[in-house]
């Protein structure tokens, strides 16, 4: 109800009180078909009013009334910012895919020396598994990936605990992209790394920290088969936090000043 | 910081520029909230200075080549080169209007433009979204109003020089409209001063001799050049 009403309001402030039976609104334009999914002429008056918005329910619009299919999503923004990472992306995880053709192709013949089990496979590929390929999927897990490392915190972590002195279990490890997952599974991969990455969060951030913590659902996770440990509760992820933030308080030696300094702001006005 | 200094050779930007690599390398070595906005900072006062001093939108590239690297070293981060890009294109989208109000401004904003191009790669290959914006930019210097100053002229044939060769290699077709753009210039351009057509015609000589000029051709331009 109140919804109607209000875009009763907005409407009129778009089309104004004298524009109200001039014509097709300013978005109407382009569009071929009208609200409720039937063709429109070129001279039909798109009533973009009142009535409109009563009907446009989804649930009334027939079956043929939607986007066409297309190649895949399309970038929203053109900024070149974005642009120039989404580049970054492509040609990083084409490498990346390379490096792993060759890797197979490499164990192929040979006996694997690893001796445990495929599931903790340590990124080395296993002959014969079918690997992840499809470059957005890839694309989308390596952006997920990225924005996980592209933090305080992850960059804490690698610095103190080296990759061959991780234990599984207790240390986050990446989810490995060119594994078949499915997109619940995966998501819900990289949702439990960032968490346990939170761990190694600077420690003036602490009160932030335990808001992370608690925002996520941690009994979704029950049911997935991975390597983490079993998350029962909130409680039990606290004192995972808790003991790793106090561990790592030598190295908050350049922490706490550093966060006191301020940029020399005196760089503006000599630039002027 | 004595590390700082000789991983990125400070010392060989003037003084100003030196204070400026400092704060950005400081804020991005010592991480912490603030450092996002401040190389937010760092990156709109090398654009507004790469606007107003040309000498420094000829070095502005190096100087960002900097710090995107130790940003991404240090810490996976890319806010600077991020902003900076953006920048980048909202002065692009107004070059127009720049070129009306000011040609330094205009000339200075295509040196930078050209300049990140040249240094700010991407998995070692150029950013291909630079691409078109660039040749943009140059194909508006060989517009015939503009060949008629010869500040813009000496920009085009400047930029051209140091990265000709890489344009063309990421589009070839593209290069070739300009040159068609520069030979006509040439030929039939009428009021075209003596040095605009040198120019002209030794960045001719030196595309067909690919992206190098030939020992004569050296001689010919160059030899009342003194060293």
């Amino acid at each position: 109800m109140s919804f109607r009403q209000k875009s009763r309001l907005t409407d009129a402030e778009y089309n104004g009180d004298e524009n109200r039976n001039r014509g097709p609104s300013r978005w109407s334009n382009c569009r071929k078909r009208g609200a409720d999914g039937s063709m429109r002429s070129n001279g039909d008056l798109d009533s973009t009013g009142t009535s409109d918005l009563k009907k446009s329910n989804v649930n009334h619009r027939p079956v043929s009334f939607t986007t066409p299919e297309s190649e895949g999503p399309v970038p929203r923004c053109a900024d070149w910012g974005s642009e120039v990472e989404t580049d970054e992306r492509r040609s990083s995880v084409r490498r990346d895919m390379q490096r792993r053709r060759i890797l197979t192709a490499d164990f192929g013949p040979r006996e694997r020396k690893n001796s445990s089990g495929s599931s903790e496979s340590r990124d080395s590929p296993v002959p014969g598994e079918v690997m992840e390929e499809d470059e957005e999927v890839l694309m989308r897990r390596q952006k997920q990936i990225t924005y996980g490392k592209n933090t305080l915190a992850y960059d804490r972590y690698i610095k103190e605990v080296p990759k061959h002195l991780r234990q599984p279990g207790v240390h986050p490890k990446t989810p490995n992209k060119f594994k078949k997952y499915s997109r619940r599974s995966w998501d819900q991969q990289i949702k439990l790394w960032k968490v346990k990455i939170h761990a190694w969060d600077p420690p003036a951030l602490e009160g932030s920290e335990l808001q992370a913590i608690e925002e996520v659902d941690l009994d979704d996770v029950m049911d997935i088969e991975l390597d983490f440990p079993e998350l029962d509760s909130d409680s039990s992820a606290q004192p995972l936090k808790v003991s790793k933030a106090s561990s790592s308080q030598p190295d908050s030696s350049q922490g706490t000043p550093s966060k006191m300094m301020k940029i020399d702001a005196s760089v503006d006005l000599d630039m002027a | 910081m004595e590390n700082l200094k000789e991983d990125y050779k400070i010392q060989s930007f003037d003084l100003e520029t030196q204070k400026l690599l400092k704060t950005a390398l400081k804020a991005i070595s010592m991480p912490s909230e603030p450092s996002t906005v401040d190389l937010e900072k760092v990156s709109n006062v090398i654009v507004d200075q790469s606007l107003k001093d040309q000498v420094f939108s000829k070095e502005a590239g190096r100087i960002c080549y900097t710090i995107v690297q130790a940003e991404a070293k240090h810490n996976n981060g890319n806010v600077f080169r991020r902003n900076l890009l953006n920048r980048l294109q909202l002065e692009f989208v107004a070059r127009e209007e720049t070129r009306l109000r000011s040609l330094q401004e205009w000339v200075c904003f295509v040196t930078f433009i050209c300049n990140v191009f040249d240094y700010l790669k991407v998995n070692n290959m150029p950013m291909v979204a630079l691409v078109h914006p660039v040749f943009d930019c140059l194909l508006r210097l060989a517009q015939p109003d503009s060949l008629n100053n010869e500040e813009e002229v000496d920009c085009l044939v400047l930029q051209l020089h140091r990265i000709g060769d890489q344009l063309e290699k990421m589009n070839g077709q593209k290069m070739d409209e300009l040159f068609y753009l520069l030979r006509d210039g040439f030929l039939l351009q009428e009021g075209l001063s003596s040095m605009a057509r040198l120019l002209l015609l030794e960045i001719l000589e030196f595309r067909a001799g690919g992206w190098t000029l030939s020992d004569t051709a050296q001689k010919y331009y160059y030899s009342e050049v003194s060293d």
